[in-house]
């Protein structure tokens, strides 16, 4: 067999169904075999970072699926895999698994700075899980079955493959045949998670059942993990609210008696009061990124905390802990639940403290919700986002961009669906949400789901409406458009005295490019079209844009400052 | 004037699959980590196909030695990572010198050091062989005089636990 036959047999006995990329010359092998073959769906973004979102959202999205896919983008060498960079990046800090796969020059002329030729895996080295060259035809199946699986196992990340293009092409009579069972990598610091010791459950619980004052938080490995279910029963057991990071939003509905909703720096006051005024943190599946926790310095330094994390390394990495559980979320929550020593304790004053922060700034939120315009009549994205929660119930699909919208959306949006929230995290790259919702659809096509998007980020991979125009892939694109970098210009009004370097847009005609990819567009101005212009988007069937014209002023509160601690937290403007 | 911190100097040892990139995803780990690696040294070991590496490096934050440990854990080539304890370990190192001096000053310190001469070329210019602890070839180089060296080349520390 060739090279590139055993490519795309090991990625369809890895059950990969979709390939998002890009041909160029040191890939067109697989790319022809794949032609040949007809057995996996290409997707052809229009530039190489949108195909590595496009699998971001696709192994996203089926994480919580009973049989997971990984998602699985292609690219020539130089140009092609540099591109690639961001998305990789991108995945490494969310700890998303995808496969990578990358033509390379061919083997006699790497080093000698041929046409095309980037160094891959000096490059992916650090912001990737781990990365592979083979060398000969006969490492490749292996190679590739070895990727899924470190991408896929443990703390999940990308994996790339840089493939030599004469390796492509090499004859092999290699009879390597891949048994998932009895695989192992031959990798030894690739351990599994180990389970939870007992000596370790035993103390967290009596640090639990002591606590008058706990607080429970709910990471993105609760969410890999599908471990949310696990999660209410334990919060409702203990009777301990939840607060979530960004990527924890949507383990567990987030209007439950006892969520906080998101903490950190655009958390809820409720949430980040709790965890100032905690005796005991209770960390499931998170990294106590600084967006978190604030000044470090002055976090949880009286408070003890339980960290419940599959990775050792980020265990005491930002936060010493009182106790380290080093497990998978989901059965360290099962031996909790099934633990007779845990107990359920009323904490009425605490309980009725977290009441009272609740309700600090509940009625302005709700008037500036009700009233849905700022001082310059233009409509605010918090209306916005409320008004599509309510219109969808909380049940549909939201991927965000980085920026205002997207803390918005995380605050404003009633998540009720297990894995229904997406957006870039850790590394917060702008331009992700249209091309990753174009792979969280593809593996959720029963779902409706909505791309959110401020017209900044939109614009840094607007192209990618060309692969939702060819697949006819069905979102929904909300641009909340404001005319400037809104995120940047609420830091410039806060700390930078409203000196607006740089964050003034002028943008095109949407409806004219929205017309130009044949996608049925509407531009909303006032608040009354709202609601109209979300249901016909919801009801069309087939892609549909619609562009709200949006306050710049508009400011997202509460807002810890960068290096500030949670004392310092900002909940209401400050006047002039 | 700038003032020099000195902080605790650190021995950490690993062993790892022979593989090409290894050295470098640690070498990039550490920097990341903003350290200076003051030696780094990787050789075989009597297991075909794994490597050790000793690492030395400065700083009084335990915590950071513990982070820096737990990452080079997580290297998927990584068989095993620790720090050795000072008391508890024989660190060693070895020098080859190119000195100028006269034969019974080299005499008179053979006693103190152990050092072999490895050639000679005239009755003044020597290149010997110093095997021994970091501080003990720094001390011989004070010893000798550093006028007197032309050239130096130290491996770097290798270690190994009692």
């Amino acid at each position: 067999m060739k090279g590139t036959e055993l490519v795309i047999k090991a990625l369809k006995d890895r059950g990969v169904k979709y390939i998002f990329g890009y041909t160029g010359g040191a890939i067109m092998p697989v790319f022809d075999e794949m032609e040949k073959q007809q057995i996996l769906s290409f997707i052809m973004s229009r530039h190489e970072q949108g195909a590595a979102f496009m699998a971001q959202g696709l192994s996203r999205a089926s994480v919580s699926a009973p049989t997971p896919q990984i998602g699985v983008c292609m690219a020539t060498s130089g140009p092609g895999a540099m591109n690639l960079v961001t998305g990789v990046a991108d995945a490494v800090m969310d700890s998303v698994p995808m496969l990578v796969i990358t033509g390379q020059v061919p083997t006699g002329v790497i080093a000698t700075d041929a046409f095309q030729e980037s160094d891959v895996v000096g490059v992916m080295m650090p912001i990737s899980k781990q990365t592979y060259m083979p060398l000969s035809a006969d490492e490749i199946e292996k190679t590739l079955h070895e990727a899924v699986y470190v991408a896929t196992t443990g703390r999940t990340g990308p994996v790339i493959v840089d493939i030599p293009k004469d390796v492509q092409l090499q004859e092999t009579g290699s009879d390597y045949r891949f048994d998932p069972q009895k695989y192992r990598p031959e990798l030894p610091g690739f351990y599994f998670h180990p389970s939870p010791e007992r000596e370790n459950i035993h103390r967290a619980i009596r640090l639990i059942n002591k606590s008058e004052r706990p607080v429970m938080f709910c990471g993105h490995g609760v969410i890999s993990s599908n471990a949310g279910q696990r999660l209410r029963q334990f919060a409702e057991k203990t009777n301990i609210p939840v607060a979530f990071t960004l990527h924890g939003l949507s383990a567990i509905p987030v209007d439950h008696p006892l969520s906080l909703g998101m903490m950190g720096m655009h958390g809820t006051v409720e949430a980040n009061r709790a965890v100032v005024n905690a005796d005991l943190i209770i960390a499931f599946g998170m990294r106590f990124d600084d967006r978190v926790t604030g000044r470090l310095e002055e976090y949880a330094r009286e408070t003890a905390v339980i960290h419940v994390e599959i990775d050792p390394s980020e265990i005491d990495k930002n936060v010493p802990t009182s106790v380290a559980i080093n497990a998978d979320v989901g059965e360290a929550l099962e031996v909790l639940l099934n633990n007779p020593e845990l107990m359920y304790k009323p904490r009425r004053l605490w309980l009725e403290k977290i009441g009272e922060y609740r309700h600090e700034v509940a009625d302005e939120t709700r008037a500036e919700i009700e009233s849905g315009v700022g001082a310059e009549g233009q409509l605010l994205m918090k209306t916005i986002i409320h008004r599509l929660s309510e219109i969808t119930e909380g049940k549909d699909i939201v991927v965000a961009d980085v920026g205002q919208h997207q803390m918005i959306s995380a605050r404003f949006y009633n998540f009720q669906v297990n894995n229904t929230w997406f957006t870039s995290g850790g590394a917060g790259t702008m331009g992700a949400s249209l091309p990753m919702s174009v792979g969280v659809k593809l593996a959720r096509p029963d779902e409706r789901v909505w791309s959110v998007s401020g017209d900044g980020g939109f614009q840094m991979n607007i192209q990618e409406l060309g692969t939702i125009m060819e697949h006819d892939v069905d979102i929904k694109i909300i641009l909340l458009n404001n005319g400037y970098l809104g995120m940047v210009r609420q830091w410039q009004t806060l700390f930078y005295d409203g000196r607006y370097a740089g964050t003034p847009m002028k943008s095109p005609d949407f409806g004219l490019i929205a017309r130009a990819y044949n996608i049925p567009y509407q531009q909303v101005t006032v608040p009354d079209q709202i609601e109209p212009a979300i249901r016909a988007a919801a009801e069309h069937q087939g892609a549909y844009m619609l562009e709200f014209l949006c306050d710049p002023t508009e400011i997202v509160l509460p807002m810890v400052p960068s290096g500030g601690g949670f004392a310092d937290m900002i909940v209401s403007v400050p006047k002039p | 004037m700038t003032t020099v911190i000195k902080m605790k100097r650190r021995a950490i040892l690993a062993f790892m699959l022979d593989r090409p990139g290894v050295l470098n995803k640690i070498a990039m780990l550490i920097r990341r980590k903003m350290y200076n690696v003051d030696t780094l040294t990787v050789c075989s070991t009597n297991k075909p196909g794994v490597s050790r590496m000793t690492i030395t490096l400065r700083e009084d934050d335990e915590a950071r030695v513990t982070q820096v440990i737990r990452q080079i854990e997580k290297v998927t080539e990584v068989v095993s990572a620790k720090e050795l304890n000072r008391d508890e370990s024989y660190w060693r190192e070895v020098a080859i010198i190119k000195l100028e001096t006269d034969g019974e000053r080299l005499e008179a310190l053979r006693k103190k050091y152990n050092f072999e001469i490895l050639d000679r070329r005239n009755h003044e210019l020597y290149i010997v062989q110093v095997a021994g602890t970091t501080w003990s070839i720094d001390d011989f180089l004070a010893e000798v005089g550093r006028d007197r060296i032309i050239e130096i080349a130290r491996t770097g520390v290798t270690a190994m636990e009692n």
